[in-house]
This record gives C-alpha cells, structure tokens and sequence, in this order.
C-alpha cells in the first residue's frame, strides 16, 4: 500500500499543490486533486469556503438551488483528509521552479479558536458592533464576531480587526465573557508560512461590476435602482429579506421590474470592451424567479443582444419569453429618472429611432464580471502576467496555463464563465498540475489490522449509550437536558446515558470513548446539534473506540429543537425526549455496515480521436496511465482539422499537428483508428470493450474508465439554396477557402454572411455557440486578404461572448454592415441566373433600422450552419447506458456542478459530445474529463458505499421497477436468474429503488425498514395514550 | 400537560429538507414544537407505507418533504418519490381522510424560513381537525 | 359460432406451424356458467377451445404465477381487452419475453359475475343459459328468466374501454379501439360528491366486511410478488388480522401496489366473498394515474410502467405552496 501523505506535513513538492481561492473552482480543483492522492492546501481570502455561489439563489437554467448543490461539496471539501484549509490566508510569493514550488503564505489573526469555538453565536448576539454585512452586500447588518453567512464552512466565528471595539479602541471584551468555551483570544496574530507544492492553481475569481462610479443609470442615487447581485440576494429565501422583493423606498414588492443588461460589459468607454457571458442568463433567471415569486409582477429585460449560447439557455430564454411573459425589448437606455413616488422612469430607443418612456417600480442592473480586486498586486505578487482588461493571461490552446510555468488558472479568474465552466476549468487546471507530480496509485481501503480491531457485535443485544449534549446554554438553555439524559436511562436497551457540555470537544470524545469501554456499549446515540455536520466526527470517535462507525446515531435536540422552541421549554424537552427516543429506536436495529473495496484497472478508454479525445489521451497518459483512443476515422483530429485561423493570431493546424504527434509517439497511449465498438460491458474499473479494429476483427481491451468524446457534425442545411452554387458556402468551407485562396472566380467585392442556419429554431432549439465567432473571425481574415470586400452579416443575436466582443466590435469599426432578422422573416435568397452553378447570388434581407428591405447581389453567401450531434451518439449511450438530451447531446450527471460526469460512475465526456463549444473550451473539458476519469484511475480500489441498497433475492420477481427508477444504473435484472442485482460500486444509497419495489425484496443498508419501522413505533404507545 | 397536543411526524430528505430545517434553526425561526424529525437519504425511498404505519401508530399528521424539482441529490428521487404522493393524497382523501393530515412540500437547504411557515401551517391545520381517529389502531 | 371456430382455427394453425408450443385458451367448465383454463399442445385439442360470457379468468396470471413453467415455451394466449393489458405490462414488467408470446384477441362483450346471477336466480341452480348478445335466459329447474344482459355482467365490464386487445398479434374478427363509456367514472365521481366523513363512512362500512381471505389478491394478475409483504415478517409491514385498521391499510397498499397497473379486469371483485366494492378504489387510483401522468396501465407496450417513470413537469398541485 502506498504512503498516504499526512494533513499535517505541509507535504512534499512530489504530492501537494497549492490551490488559491476556494470558491466553486477552487472546490472543485481542490477535491480532484486530493481524489487522487494529492496533498492539497487551500487557501482562502475570506472567513468561509463557497466563493459566490452561497450569495446565489437559484442557478440557470434549471433553477437548482445553489446553497443546495454546493453544501455537499463544501462539507466533503472540509473534511477530506486530504485537504488542508487556509481561511482569511494570502498567497504571497512563489519561488522555486514548476515541479518545486516555495510558497509564502500569511495567514492572518482570526481571534477566536477555532479548536474550542463551537459556533453557539453568543458572542455575536452580545457585540454591539453593527457592521455592514459583505456577504449580503450591504443589505443587512453583521457584528465584529461574526459567521460570514450563516452555513459558512467552517463553521466557526472571527473577529473582524478593523471593527472590534477592543482590538481598535481596547474596550469592550464583551464576546470574550460570553463565551462559553474560552475560544476567544485577542492576543492572535497573523501568521506566516512557507509551503513546499508541485504545482499552483489560481482560482481568485471575479468580483461583480461596481456601479457607484458609472452614474448613468441613478445607481445609489435612486433608491430602486439595485444590481443584480443585490437583487439576487433579495430572491434568496435566506437573504435579508426572506425572499420577498422589497423596494427600498417604500417595503412594497415591486409590480413593474426591469433589468438592464450590459452594465459594465461591452463597453469601450469604461474599458470593459468584453461580454460578461453569464449575466443574459442571470437576468433570465432572475426575471423567471421573481414572476415565481408574484404572478402579477411585470418583467422586461431591456438588452442588446440576448446571449444564450450555453447548453439549453435557449430553451429557458424560450420559456421566459413564452411561458413566463417575461418581455425582450432590444433598445438603448437613453435615461433614467425618479419620480416623486420613488418609481423610475426609463427612456429608451428602439433600432429604428423610436424612443419610448415607461415607468418601473424597481430596475435591476445587470453588472458584468471583472477582474477580483488586488488581482493585479497578485500578479506582481506571483509574477504572472494579466490581459488588457486585467483578467489573468492564457492563450487559446492553453487556456488553463497562465504566464509562469507550473501556475495555472481556473474558474472565472482568466475569463468571464459561468458556474459549470468554473468547474470544468478547475478540473482542467489539476490535469496540468498533476503532470507535474510524481503520484503513485493509492489504496484507499482499510487495511486488515484495522478491520481486525473492530469489535465484532453479531449477535449481541444492543446496549446503547446516550449522549445528551448542553451545547453551553444552546441547548440547555431551552431543553432540561438532565431530564432528558434521565428520561434515556429508562428506555429499552439503554446502558448507559449521562448529559455532557460539549459533545464534540475533545474531553468529551475521550469521555465517549471510555463509556464504551466501561460499559461495553454496542450502540452509541448523541443527542446534540445536526449530523449533517457532526455525525463523520462520532463516528470517526466511535471507530477509535473499535465500534463500527455505523453504529451510531444523532437526535437533533438544537438546529431543530432548543433553537426553534425557544420559549416554549417544557414543550421543547419533551420532543427532545421524543427525539432521543427515536434515536435509540433507530440505534437498536443498526448493523456493522462495511464499505467493500471495489478493484480499479488503471486503463482509460477514450472514444473519439478528436481535439478532444487526444486532449483528454494526454492529461491521461501524462499521468502513468495507459489509454486506448478508438476513432472511426483513419486519421486523428476531427473537426480541428478544418479550422485553420483564431482571434488570438496562432496556428490551430500547428497545435493541431503537434497535439497528434504528441498522442502517437505516447508510449502510454494506443491509438486505434478505423476502429469502432461493438459493446461495453461493465461498471467502473471494471469495463470491457469489444471493438473491430481496422483489420475488421474483433479485439476486446479492460479498462477502469471510460471518456466520451465522439465530436460533432456541421448540420447539413438545405436552406438558402445551399448545394445549388459554387458560392453558397459554409462557414466550414469559408475557411478552407481563405486559408487555401481558392475563391470563387471573379472580383469578391460582396459577401454575405448569414448565421443561426438551422440553429434556434423548430427541431434544433439550442445556439450552437461558436458560430458568430467563428464568421466574425472568418470576416476578419477575409479583410485581411480582401481589405475592399464589404461584408454584410445576417444575424439573430450576436454572441461573441467573452473576449471575443473585441473582435466583434472590431469588425463593426471596420464597416461591416449588421442586419438583425427574425425567424419569421428570413433573409430570401435567389439566384441570379437560376440554372448557372456559379451564378451570383441575390440577397434579400429585412434591415429593421431603415425599416425596409435591402437587397445584395453577393459574390460569396457563407452560411453558418449549426452543430449536430452525431447519429451514433445513441448507439453508444445505449452501450454505455447513460442519457442523452432532446437534441442528442451527452446528458451529464448534474449540468452546474458535474458538468463531465454522468451519473455512472467512471464514464465521463467533453467536447461537441456534450454541447457545441470552441477549441479553448473543448481542451479544457477534455483535459477535466481526463482529471476526473484519474480520480477514478489513481486509486487502485473505490470503496462502495456503506449506506446501499441490497436484494433478497427470494423475494424478488424481477419486475424491474427499481433498475427504471435508479438514476445510477446501479441494478439490473439478472435475465437468467430474473432477479435484481445491485452493483455496489454504483449505488449511491438514495432508496429509490427500495420504496418502489412492492415485493419488499430490496432494503436499504443504514435506513433499512425495520430501522425505521422502529422510529415509527417508538413512539407508537405514547402516542395512543396522547402527550 | 392537559391540552391536546397534536403529535406530527416529518420525513426529511438528508439534502434539502432536513437542511433547511437546521437552517430555520440556526435562524432561529421559531415553529411549533410539535413536529418529530425522521431524516431518511431522499424524499424517494419514502415508501407509503411509512406514511400509513406512522397514521396507524397514532400520529396526528405526517409530512414529507424533499428537494425541489431539479435540486435532488440523486438527481431524480424526488420524481419519483412525487409519483407515489400523487396517487396516495388522492387516494387517502378519497376513502375519507382528511387532506390536512397528510402533507408533502419540497423545501430547499436555503428555506429555513418556508420550513417554519410550513411546519407552523401542518400545526395549526391539524389542530383544527383534532387528535387523529380514522385510521388510529385501538389498542 | 364463427368467431369461436375461427379462434380454433388459429390455434391449430400456429400449432401446426410450430410458432407455438402451447396456447392457453378457455373451456367449458364442468359446473355451468363456469369456464376453466385450456392449455393445448396438440391441434387435437383445439375444438375444446370456447370463449363467452363465462369466460372471466384473466390467462394472463399464467405468466407470472407459474412463471418458471412457461419460461422457455413460445406461448399463445387468447385475450379479452384487459387480459391484453395484463399480457402488456408482464412484458413491461420482464415476466415474459415478447417474442415469446402469440398475443391473439377476441371480441369481448363482457363476463358475467356469478354473485349477480345468483342473486337473479335468488341461488337456485342454472342448468342452461342463453346469451343473444342483448339478453340473457337463464334457465334451470321449474324457472326461466330473461333479462338486459348488463344486469348480470361484471361491474368491471359496465365501465370498459378497452374491450379489445389493443397490442395483439392475431385478432379474432375486429378489434374495436377505445370505446366510449360514460359509466366509466360515474361511481367516481359520485362518490367524490359526498363529504369526507360520509366517504369515510362508507369506506369504512364497506372494508370492515374483509375477513383477509385475500381472493383479491390470489386471482390478481398484477399480483405476483413471490411472499407478499403482508405474509412477510422481517420486517413486519402491517398486522394480519382483520381488525379495521389493518385490513384497511392493506388495501390501501394493494392500491398503491397496483398504480399504473390495475387493468380493472374485476377479478378481485368477482373473487370476494365479502362483496367488498374492491374496484373501486383501484379505478380511482387508475383515474389519478391517467389524469397526472397521462398512463392507462397495459397499453403502451413501447412505454414504462407508470410507477417506473416520471416526467419533471408533471402537475403537483398536492404539494403544499
């Protein structure tokens, strides 16, 4: 077995790396890496781990809520072995060369313990310090000891120097006599460290857009003028309204709201000529939420163009429009005033001219992203260099590497991006910082001696001891928790049962530890705070003391007792007592559950010889690992081998013939071209394929994970009499034709452009992405070639996010003519000579500024066609047994936080399989897919669940309810046998398949029936004589 | 104590629900005490006949609760756990228990506050209706 | 007697064709207006094969009670349009592999209840009947009696839709697709008009009859859990006696059970000794079933089970605001 590196060594530079910033992508970076063995060290600015997304109410475009998604995350990231957590720390220097990195980190004074501190919150009720609170962002008032929001992770208070009375003024100690553990400690300083890392990931993020200098829209000045940020903050059912939408002037919910979109985005004059990308959809959502919220309330997004380019956004822009009512009004804000009843007037012009007024009660500012204050003392700090609007620098075919070799980027930090691309690029980063760490495979399960020490309680009686915490005056305050400990000595099985002050100090652990000594206990039941935070603690306690970790069980006598009763104290001792008794009712049926290793073969199967099936090849092989890439082409590159130009000036058929070069002389990697699949059996680690090679036999490959990556095709359109000329072209063959020069004959003085061919519309409902990239790019080098060609674009909405908006504004500059249609009048196209093949073609398009009709007779029409799935998809989802969307696509497990995961696990996908994207996007997902097929590939077993479901197979008819309703393809009907069988390795433990089977074959480990048949009855006879 | 309390077991989903119960706690949100927690993995492995057991037992009421549509932890529980309460409310109105007995809500991590609203709401509604009878086993 | 020779025909046919091993047919039973189940390996046989208005047994149960017997065999089946259903969400269910099942129709107009006929005959013994197809004689020692056919048929039948095979591979005469009913929902919808704690009422009245014989369940042939969960005992699900409550609850479940599945063939009803309305919680739950999520159980033979699926948006108007 190898070593594990140890949480409290600052590891060595051979495994650790050092992560800057724990939001979203920090997380994710951060659980990757220690997934595979790496020692990480997370380093955060702020108190809490989370970043922006617990300031999030819901998440586009399936309305998740945020908090909920990321608790889990936050609280595995926490705990993980693994992961050592820096809060309120700087990175200030790195030195040393990639591969060997000195970091120097300053970990500033937190003032309060955070060992003893057990988050009562007393001292924040007693300081009388009122500041305004960050996380809220100025909407509500914290003190100076405080919790940064209420589920911050870690949990514990700190003292915010500047404002505490007595670190400034040296009065007060207020919080200090409160606290009831002794946890505050003014004498605190700010520490400094030195960390010895393989490699560094950058992920500070963004901050939102600050209003307060722009003037233009009343912001500060008016009080129901509000940023989005803020706004959101008001949905949020735990913001500092409850989720009610208040206007500032008045309290009264708001019946006429507008959202003003590009607010410091796209925008030269203030040096933010770049598309924030996610703040369409922001407002999308937020308009859906609010009209939630209050059918009566009015929605009108006021923007120029609506930029839906991400994985069904269309749809939701689509269902705000349609099943929402919300209102799309295309104009420019000319000016906003308040009047006297403090509504907002709004004055605004449409493209033709025509100006408008409408009055609002609340207008909400679409800020865009920029670049995380301080991040340009970091990059002087860190010597890395940042782009012209300050956002780190990367290049194309590097999008993850910043300027210094060995330090790389994720998360929104280089780019604006959305929550799922944050994640995606983080795991992306950890593909190269592993490349540069020497990791061994690791056994994550127990060993034998360990599992030997366990005592063995088969066939014992149960003898539960009860635990019944004060929790200082949190709970004791409320609840008679001598009573309560009492009131457990009478119930049946209970050995033993006392009141303890703090469950989860360390005196107490010990005293736990003893008790099952002493009294030879089986079972252990704690009643304290929640389990969703303190139960891995006792159980860890437990296991120390040789009980299964399982046998163990919490009654939540104060988030969900003394907390919420606070004045009715006797009514909150007797639930407490209810509570306890439930406890040892669930706890007298538990069993010793233990988690089987599951045996990982260290091969990766990646389909599809793509950008990024290669990409994803070599963050595998890099990594030790043998990788078989399967293509069905006799050549390597798929659609890269088209695509001759970017933005950015490089050569993508240089990077292209270098990246395959790369993947050939791999010894790590076989490739296997004019080769396809015949079938995939198996689950993860365990898979087996059997493909026909391109001999046309038959070869079978085992391997522990599996990387979809089978591309896209360009749709093949029959509109605009595509196919009818030699000069109706796509924008595919566009491209060919200016890098080979081969134009049509004759002068090239007219060429129009039209977009969304096929895209946005009946039959293919999503924006295939990069297509208005991709012709504003193609336009630009046909200038380059052709400087008096004049160039005339047909277009829906133009959706050159990102940095791309340079470009486009670029090329507007430059005289391009921009023409906007709508679906139900598309451009009309016709041939001037019907029967010549070369004939030039007629161009009606309907310009909505001059109102009229224009009419070209063009020398090229280059279409851009949409991005089709291919038809194979289904066959290899069937294969695979992993989903597809309406359209096609690859559907992953979870569209914001696992965006290349399915829901089986071991099977992952990036590229055009999962959504149309350009090349920097598709190499970072395929660089994550390989990331997270490695979490899988370094360990050389997984431990299944504990809590799974399990069959008795006698009472099993094999009706298949429960392989239909597992969301994991963990069951399957055995044909033979016709009875389920459960795959341990892929149940995760929900109990779907449980409830939904009539025959009571299946039950679930951990929450058996029995288990809760006895919750139920505990309380059965009391119940019947009344309370 | 004299006056009748109704007694009102809760099914939570780990993810969502129960969360959002710690969070109304944590808030400090006060609800009636009235209500005993059962905390299962997801709304979907509630099997009706939990429900039934709990009402046979002596409960005055029973909720369950889990993620919102779209929030399950995995992924589709609460779908599926949807379609069970789809036909079982009906069905249990329909031979003559009364609707307010039996509740079901989706109710998110960050909904400390509706929590409350709804465990306050269950309470009172129940207390309207008296101790339960209708399916109550007499000992 | 076309259709009956007609369905003779086609079971030799696919004997002698060997697409079949065996078809499960009805025969004349040796009581009267009794109908027994015919398995027939040889062509022989066929002649026997009859179907009527005695014809209620679902052959469907078959498949899954004595699921091992028929495993390997290519199996011909004779269906009413419930029957059919119940072959249909077998396959759904993987009790039986299409393929290996001759699904063949034939014209249903309707099965008698004998607790309905007795209760004409006030008990006396039925040595013949006749059936016109509008009325129906009975007659047997020193009686004779005519009456409206609908007054002796199963309730289940009063409300049919489906009296066709919908999925079939043979169809004696022509299938007719979904028939109007304007019966189908009428107890329903009635019931649903008295107040709850008249229903309860009722309900309780009618369930406290049950002696948990369970008929009901046994002649079920969505019924084919190996131990039934109220004949398990690790864990105990619910009490097996008949106090009220106990029985109850195991109705309940039996509903629940059955969701998405019920394809109200009546046998429960007809097998109860109680006279319990037992259809008619089963139809409301099929009601909810097909108003929600748009599912009548045994039709789809390309769909999934109801109780296996979900869509996200489906309506939740129980969900508490």
């Amino acid at each position: 077995m190898t070593e594990l590196p140890v949480k409290e060594s600052s590891g060595s530079k051979k495994n650790s790396v050092l992560v800057l910033g724990a939001g979203i992508a920090g997380i994710q970076a951060s659980l990757d890496l220690a997934e595979m063995g790496v020692a990480v060290h997370l380093i955060e600015e702020t108190p809490t781990i989370g970043g922006r997304m617990p300031q999030l109410d819901k998440t586009f475009p399936t309305n998740d809520c945020s908090m909920c998604i990321l608790a889990p995350k936050m609280s595995e990231c926490v705990r993980h072995p693994l992961i050592t957590l820096h809060i309120m720390s700087n990175l200030k220097e790195i030195s040393g060369t990639p591969g060997d990195f000195t970091c120097r980190v300053i970990e500033r004074a937190k003032y309060v313990d955070p060992v003893k501190c057990v988050s009562c919150g007393l001292c924040e009720e007693k300081c009388p310090v009122k500041i305004e609170d960050e996380f809220d962002v100025g909407l509500r008032k914290t003190k100076a000891i405080s919790r940064y929001f209420l589920q911050s992770i870690p949990s514990e208070y700190t003292i915010n120097k500047e404002h505490c009375l007595y670190l400034t003024k040296g009065v007060c100690k207020l919080c200090e006599k409160v606290c009831p553990t002794g946890a505050i400690n003014y004498e605190d300083t700010d520490r400094e460290i030195e960390l010895n890392v393989g490699a560094v990931i950058l992920a500070t993020g963004i901050d939102p857009f600050d209003p307060i200098g722009f003037g233009q829209f009343g912001y500060h000045r008016y009080s129901n003028v509000v940023t989005s940020l803020e706004f959101e903050r008001m949905l949020s059912a735990s913001g500092p309204y409850g989720g009610h939408i208040e206007k500032a002037s008045d309290g009264k919910p708001p019946k006429r709201l507008a959202f003003i979109q590009c607010v410091g985005s796209r925008d030269e004059s203030i040096d933010r000529n770049y598309c924030s990308s996610a703040c369409c959809m922001f407002a999308i959502k937020q308009s859906i939420i609010a009209k939630e919220h209050s059918k009566e309330l009015e929605a009108t997004i006021f923007y120029m163009d609506i930029r839906a380019f991400g994985k069904d956004f269309d749809k939701y822009y689509d269902k705000a429009e349609n099943q929402y009512g919300v209102q799309f009004k295309r104009s420019k804000i000319a000016d906003i005033k308040e009047l006297p009843d403090g509504s907002l007037e709004l004055k605004y012009t449409f493209e033709n001219g025509d100006i408008q007024h409408e009055t609002f009660d609340m207008v909400v500012l679409s800020i865009g992203l920029q670049p995380r204050m301080g991040s340009r003392e970091l990059s002087e700090d860190l010597d890395i260099r940042l782009n012209r609007f300050g956002f780190c620098k990367s290049d194309t075919f590097h999008p993850l590497k910043t300027s210094r070799e060995g330090v790389f980027v994720c998360g929104a930090m280089n780019s604006p991006k959305d929550i799922p691309e944050s994640v995606v690029s983080a795991s992306g980063a950890v593909a190269g910082a592993v490349s540069l760490l020497e990791l061994e495979r690791y056994d994550p399960s127990v060993s034998e001696e360990e599992e030997e020490k366990e005592k063995d309680v088969t066939g014992e009686r149960p003898r539960v001891g009860v635990f019944v915490c004060h929790c200082g005056i949190n709970i004791a305050g409320v609840v008679d928790v001598k009573n309560v400990a009492e009131f457990a000595k009478g119930l049946q099985n209970v050995e033993h049962s006392e009141d303890v002050m703090y469950a989860c100090s360390t005196d107490c652990l010990e005293t736990i530890k003893q008790r099952i000594e002493e009294h030879d206990l089986n079972r252990v039941v704690v009643a304290a705070c929640t389990p969703r935070t303190h139960e891995p603690l006792f159980r860890d306690t437990i296991s120390e003391a040789g009980l299964n970790p399982y046998l163990f069980e919490m009654a939540n006598i104060r988030d969900q007792c003394s907390w919420a009763h606070m004045n009715e104290p006797e009514m909150a001792t007797e639930k407490s007592k209810d509570l306890v008794e439930m406890g040892v009712g669930k706890a007298r049926g538990l069993v010793p559950l233990s988690r089987l290793p599951i045996d990982i073969d260290p091969e990766a199967l990646i389909v599809g010889g793509g950008l990024s099936g290669m990409t994803a090849a070599l963050a595998i092989g890099d990594a030790g690992h043998d990788v078989y890439l399967i293509e069905r082409e006799d050549v390597l590159g798929g659609n890269m081998r088209d695509i001759f130009f970017n933005f950015s000036g490089s050569d993508p058929q240089e990077f292209l013939a270098e990246t395959i070069e790369k993947v050939e002389n791999h010894d790590r990697i076989r490739v296997l071209l004019d080769s396809t699949i015949e079938d995939i059996t198996g689950f993860v680690g365990n898979f087996r394929t059997v493909f026909k090679n391109v001999a046309g036999e038959l070869e079978e490959l085992t391997h522990g994970a599996v990387i979809v990556a089978t591309g896209g095709n360009e749709h093949e359109t029959s509109e605009y009499l595509y196919g009818s000329s030699s000069r109706i072209v796509t924008q595919k063959e566009f491209e060919r034709m200016l890098h080979e020069g081969k134009f049509p004959a004759g002068k090239l003085r007219e060429v129009v452009m039209v977009q969304c061919v096929g895209s946005r519309e009946e039959g293919r409902m999503y924006c295939s992405r990069i297509c208005c990239s991709k012709a504003v790019k193609n336009a630009l080098e046909l200038r380059k070639r052709k400087a008096r060609a004049n160039i005339y674009f047909a277009y829906r909405d133009i959706r050159t996010y990102g940095f791309a908006e340079e470009y486009y504004s670029e090329l507007r500059d430059g005289g391009a003519l921009f023409f906007r249609y709508t679906l139900e009048n598309k451009p009309k196209v016709e041939k001037i000579r019907p029967d010549d093949p070369d004939s030039r073609i007629r161009v009606t398009v309907f310009d909505p500024v001059l109102e009229k009709d224009v009419v070209i007779d063009a020398d090229l029409l280059v279409l851009a066609t949409a991005i089709d799935a291919p038809e194979q998809n289904l066959e290899l989802a069937k294969m695979l047994k992993v989903p597809l969307n309406s359209d096609g696509l690859f559907l992953e497990a979870h569209v914001k936080l696992r965006p290349v995961d399915f829901a089986t696990e071991g099977i992952f996908v990036c590229g055009l399989a999962h959504c149309p994207k350009d090349m920097s996007e598709s190499l970072a997902q395929a660089k994550a897919a390989g990331s997270r097929a490695l979490t899988f590939l370094k360990k050389k077993s997984i431990l299944a669940e504990g809590t799974i479901a399990e069959v008795r197979t006698d009472r099993c008819s094999g009706c298949g309810y429960c392989e239909e309703v597992c969301a994991y393809t963990a069951i399957e009907i055995d044909p033979e046998e016709c009875v389920a069988v459960i795959n341990d390795a892929l149940c995760k433990g929900c109990g779907a398949c449980v409830a939904s089977c009539r025959c009571g074959a299946l039950d679930l480990r951990g929450f058996t029936n029995q288990q809760l048949f006895s919750v139920f009855d505990s309380l059965e006879i009391e119940a019947s004589e009344g309370i | 104590m004299s006056e009748w309390q109704p007694r009102i077991l809760a099914i939570l989903c780990n993810w969502c629900s129960y969360a959002g119960a710690d969070l109304a706690g944590v808030s400090r949100m006060q609800y009636p005490p009235n209500i005993r927690v059962v905390r299962v993995p997801c709304s979907g492995r509630v099997d009706p006949l939990f429900i039934m057991k709990s009402l046979q037992s002596g409960f005055d009421g029973v909720l369950v609760s889990g993620c919102h549509p779209g929030d399950c932890h995995y992924i589709s529980g609460n779908y599926i756990a949807r379609r069970k309460f789809a036909v079982l409310k009906p069905l249990l109105e329909f031979i003559g228990i009364e609707p307010n007995r039996i509740q079901f809500s989706w109710i998110s991590a960050g909904e400390g506050e509706r929590f409350a609203t709804v465990v306050t709401k269950i309470t009172e509604d129940i207390r309207k209706l008296g101790p339960s009878t209708r399916l109550v086993k007499k000992l | 007697m076309s259709m009956v020779n007609n369905l003779r025909k086609t079971i030799k046919e696919l004997l002698a064709e060997k697409k079949i091993d065996l078809f499960i047919v009805w025969e004349k039973g040796s009581l009267p207006l009794s109908a027994t189940p015919l398995f027939i390996t040889s062509e022989d046989e066929a002649d026997r094969a009859v179907f009527d208005i005695t014809c209620g047994n679902n052959l469907s149960v078959y498949f899954t009670k004595d699921r091992k017997q028929f495993s390997d065999k290519k199996v011909g089946i004779a269906v009413k349009g419930c029957d059919a259903r119940s072959v249909v969400l077998n396959i759904l269910e993987k009790q039986i592999d299409r393929r290996n099942v001759v699904i063949t129709g034939v014209p249903c107009h309707g099965v008698l209840d004998k607790k309905k006929v007795l209760d004409k005959t006030d008990g006396r013994e039925v040595l013949e009947m006749i059936d016109d197809g509008d009325t129906v004689t009975l007659k047997g020692k020193g009686y004779e009696l005519s009456f409206d056919r609908s007054e002796i048929l199963s309730s289940s039948c009063l409300a049919c839709i489906y009296p066709d095979a919908q999925e079939c591979d043979i169809f004696i005469g022509d299938a007719r697709a979904e028939i109007p009913n304007e019966n189908r929902l009428k107890e329903i919808k009635e019931f649903e008009a008295l107040s709850s704690s008249e229903r309860w009422a009722n309900t309780r009245a009618e369930y406290e009859k049950c002696i948990r014989c369970y008929a009901c369940r046994n002649v079920c042939p969505s019924c084919y859990c190996n131990v039934c969960f109220v004949d398990q005992n690790d864990p105990g699900w619910i009490g097996n006696t008949c106090e009220f409550t106990d029985s109850m609850i195991f109705h309940i479940i039996r509903n629940l059970h059955v969701a998405g599945r019920c394809v109200e063939c009546g046998a429960c009803e007809r097998a109860c000794p109680m006279d319990i309305n037992l259809l008619q919680l089963n139809r409301k739950v099929a009601m909810e079933v097909k108003d929600r999520f748009g599912d009548i159980a045994g039709l789809d033979i390309n769909g999934k089970p109801a109780m296996a699926d979900f869509r996200e948006d489906e309506k939740q108007d129980f969900i508490m605001g």
